[in-house]
């Protein structure tokens, strides 16, 4: 990797000198909140945002999106061809560059998903520096630091970014659009000293060792079923979370029922119907056994295969979750035994 | 042989009948897939006794209405109940609470008698077993459009079970609570897209409770937040007579 | 492109495939045999016994079918349904000569290799006897490689028992020991009568080299591992079947969790010490 120096007042060149090439979405604000969004006006960039409503999967898996068009008379597919024009995301922070990362083992291993695929190839992806937030507990997974899955990313330091360059595709971006300078040992410790008191920022430190363990030591904790008490089932985490990636496959015919398409969408392990089969078994009835799946999937059963949890800890669903259940909650409980409210 | 169908009202506003109406580009689509033999509010004709499909809508509110639809739950393989009024009660359902009676002499007088044979007005499943529900006031003509498509291909209804949330969270709304205003979407079935929140307004609750909805918790929670859970109960029954769920 | 290379780029994309027989199994359940059309997409299609497909009828949607018919019949496949959902109604709403589309084969299979040299006691519950039954005709025909093969298959009542025309005529052979018993016997019933489980009184095994493989309504296999860890067979040479909700086949979209693992592509089949690390599996 190297590394380069921009002056912050050359973003809005970067930005606009990309738009020329390419589609560049990045975070805008929305009432109070943000959202990521086209961007059509540089200054409409937000790099100051906390966080954003939904987080960047919605741009490569969105909520709902075709899969392919058929034809009912032979059930031939039609149509399933993927568009995805050349694009650059502007503003990810590490969390969820890291929740991309989380979601490509899922998409971009066995069984390739065409769809996620085709998007991921044609974005690129500039990362910025953030500051913790609340909510954020990133720290408790490492996933506060980024170290691959950009192209370039951006470390505030005042004045100046701190670029770091990680993909031929990135260095040329620089070269295209923006006047850098090389870096200083001065930009250096400067660089050090942001992310020293980055780590200072955080409120807490969480506790999560022996979590995969304690998942199925304290499988029949009475802390599932306080928790269950409080669900809503109402799959707000799961939206908002940048590594929930499971989905419902849907049918529609057109008016005519002659042709129609197979589109897919979000979906929640919350849900009553998510784990029940055809013959009227539901092998996750309960609140409380749909509340402990979504913990023990994350946190076990994708770190059984990719040896990581599957949180970045953004903290979007403990904001999104009326009931205040949050995976920092969680893991405390789970650590002391018991759900402190 | 294309499926008879028929449309039906009982005591609604027809704005569902005057909704179907507004499917516009594919109404002649959906007219070529069935043989409407009578549709209430746009034919002249009779109710025919033979028929494979009753879309029906309005709320159960005389004896007259349980009798009709006796006849229809005998007749057609396929029943299909639209809109709020149909589906949950809806605002007829309203004068459900505290005494039908007083209601009807505040509003109607001691004049001549009207609504001979009134009773507790209610949904139409609570009278017969329905096949498909298509809730909401008004429905959705894209709902309409697929659930009528699933009743023609014998399909199972594919009602979602779950609350808004979901889907007004996909929407990146931020959420009304956030502003202590109150919402029925956590309570409120899905399926809607979160219209009216896209839109800057609450949800009202049309689509009726959602099965997987938690309204124990919902309140306890809404209480903590300093919400008056009453007045979220007051606004609820405008469409969902809340006994029934909280029996459920 | 190739029809194969196509699909080889979407794993979403069904492969369409002829319906070329459907045989009125019971009330419920139909053996459909089906034909993938395109020769290069057919001859590229292999599995094992205990993997699956999934059932891609466009408009209604798709379900997972576990194949029931062995690997070593060339060039078709076969699907015991039960009318259940919509997707298994359309389906028996079909008529030979329909195209469906099927997508896989997709997950672990029985380890057939494996299995080889070994005695095999298969243990089915109604409709578990359709992934079964692809194993038992592979080992039928492959039947020089094992040593004894015992078949316990239970049902409600006889006209729910499945292949029952087969079976009944591999109840007089020699190279298979097969039990049928029902909970409710009509008058000509002549097998037995009661569950699976009390069948174990009736056979001898040799633990040390018998493999089992369950496969039934989820509440059968505590009894049934009972059974056979009674009889100390051992946990890694027990193999169960598990059914979930699935859409994707290939490890997605979620639905088929089962403990900390994926029933479409961890599974469906497990041995039962795997099965026994699965929270909420048995």
């Amino acid at each position: 990797m190297f590394f380069r120096i921009m002056d912050k007042s050359r973003v809005l060149d970067l930005v606009a000198g990309l738009s020329q090439d390419f589609e560049v979405l990045g975070p805008v604000s929305k009432g109070d909140a943000f959202v990521y969004q086209r961007i059509d006006d540089p200054a409409d960039l937000r790099l100051d945002y906390d966080t954003t409503l939904l987080p960047p999967k919605k741009l490569f898996f969105p909520p709902e999106e075709q899969m392919m068009r058929f034809r009912v008379a032979d059930n031939e597919v039609v149509d399933d061809e993927v568009y995805a024009a050349p694009r650059v995301i502007f503003g990810l922070h590490p969390c969820d560059i890291n929740g991309l990362l989380l979601m490509d083992n899922v998409f971009l291993r066995d069984y390739v998903d065409p769809y996620y695929k085709a998007r991921r190839d044609s974005t690129l992806i500039v990362g910025v520096s953030c500051t913790p937030q609340e909510s954020c507990f990133c720290n408790a997974w490492n996933t506060d630091e980024v170290h691959w899955g950009f192209d370039i990313f951006l470390t505030d330091l005042g004045d100046r970014y701190f670029v770091s360059v990680r993909s031929v595709k990135g260095a040329e971006l620089l070269d295209d659009h923006v006047e850098t300078r090389p870096i200083t040992d001065a930009d250096t410790a400067e660089f050090q000293r942001v992310a020293r008191e980055f780590e200072a920022g955080f409120s807490d430190e969480l506790n999560t060792s022996q979590l995969p363990l304690l998942l199925d030591a304290k499988f029949e904790s009475p802390i599932w079923d306080e928790l269950g008490e409080r669900c809503l089932s109402c799959g707000a985490c799961s939206m908002v979370c940048p590594t929930c990636y499971c989905f419902d496959v849907i049918d529609r015919l057109e008016p005519d029922q002659k042709t129609g398409v197979r589109i897919r969408k979000w979906d929640s392990c919350q849900f009553t119907e998510f784990a029940s089969v055809a013959h009227g078994q539901n092998f996750r009835e309960s609140r409380a056994s749909r509340v402990k799946y979504r913990y023990y999937h994350k946190q076990w059963g994708y770190l059984s295969k990719f040896e990581r949890v599957l949180c970045v800890g953004c903290g979007r669903c403990a904001r999104a979750c009326l009931a205040g259940i949050s995976p920092r909650e969680v893991v405390t409980a789970l650590e002391a035994g018991g759900v402190g409210e | 042989m294309a499926p008879r169908v028929v449309v039906i009202g009982l005591a609604s506003d027809f704005g569902c009948q005057v909704q179907m109406t507004n499917i516009e580009d594919d109404l002649l689509d959906v007219l070529g897939l069935i043989d409407l033999q009578y549709w209430q509010l746009a034919s002249s004709g009779h109710m025919p006794d033979s028929y494979d499909v009753a879309i029906v809508e309005g709320a159960v509110t005389t004896l007259e209405h349980i009798a009709t639809l006796e006849r229809v739950r005998a007749t057609a393989s396929a029943v299909i109940a639209i809109g709020a009024c149909a589906v949950t009660g809806g605002i007829p359902a309203l004068a459900s609470h505290g005494r039908l009676e007083e209601r009807y002499s505040l509003v109607y007088g001691d004049g001549p008698s009207v609504a001979p044979g009134r009773i507790k007005p209610q949904a139409v499943d609570s009278v017969i077993d329905v096949d498909y529900r298509i809730p909401g006031c008004p429905i959705d003509m894209g709902e309409f459009v697929q659930v009528l498509s699933r009743a023609l291909q014998g399909l199972s209804d594919h009602l979602p079970q779950e609350p808004l949330c979901a889907i007004c969270k996909t929407k990146e709304n931020v959420c009304f609570y956030e502003r202590g205003e109150v919402c029925l979407g956590v309570l409120t079935r899905t399926g809607c897209d979160a219209r009216c929140v896209s839109l800057g307004r609450p949800c009202t609750g049309c689509r009726g409770l959602a099965e997987d909805a938690n309204l124990e918790s919902a309140l306890r929670l809404l209480d903590e937040r300093g919400i008056d859970t009453s007045d979220v109960l007051v606004r609820a029954r405008l469409y969902n007579t809340l006994e029934e769920a909280f029996t459920r | 492109m190739t029809a194969y290379q196509e699909l080889q780029q979407n794993p979403y994309r069904p492969w369409p495939a002829r319906i070329t027989s459907i045989i009125d199994l019971t009330e419920q359940e139909r053996l459909f045999e089906l034909r993938i059309i395109d020769d290069g997409v057919r001859e590229a299609f292999e599995f094992t016994s205990g993997q699956f497909v999934e059932l891609s009828i466009f408009g209604v949607g798709e379900a997972p079918i576990s194949i029931s018919s062995a690997p070593s019949k060339q060039g078709f496949i076969e699907l015991c349904v039960r009318n259940a959902g919509d997707v298994t109604g359309a389906l028996h709403r079909k008529q030979c000569g329909d195209v469906v589309g099927i997508r896989g084969p997709f997950g672990r299979g029985f380890p057939f290799e494996e299995m080889k040299g070994n005695d095999v006691l298969l243990v089915a519950g109604g409709l578990g006897i359709a992934p079964l039954k692809s194993l038992i005709n592979h080992i039928h025909d492959d039947r020089h490689d094992f040593g004894k093969v015992t078949i316990l298959y239970g049902a409600k009542n006889p006209s729910e028992i499945l292949f029952r025309y087969q079976f009944d005529m591999w109840k007089h052979r020699d190279d298979f020991d097969l039990i049928l018993t029902v909970d409710d016997p009509d008058e000509s019933w002549g097998d037995e009568v009661g569950r699976v489980t009390r069948l174990f009184d009736m056979i001898d095994i040799e633990p040390e080299n018998t493999y089992g493989a369950i496969c039934g309504p989820p509440v059968m296999y505590k009894y049934v591992i009972e059974e056979m860890r009674n009889k100390a067979m051992d946990v890694d040479k027990i193999y169960v079947s598990f059914e979930r909700r699935m859409k994707c086949g290939i490890g997605k979209c979620g639905h088929c969790g089962v403990g900390h693992q994926y029933a479409c592509i961890d599974g469906p089949v497990f041995n039962f010490w795997e099965a026994m690390n699965l929270q909420e599996a048995i």
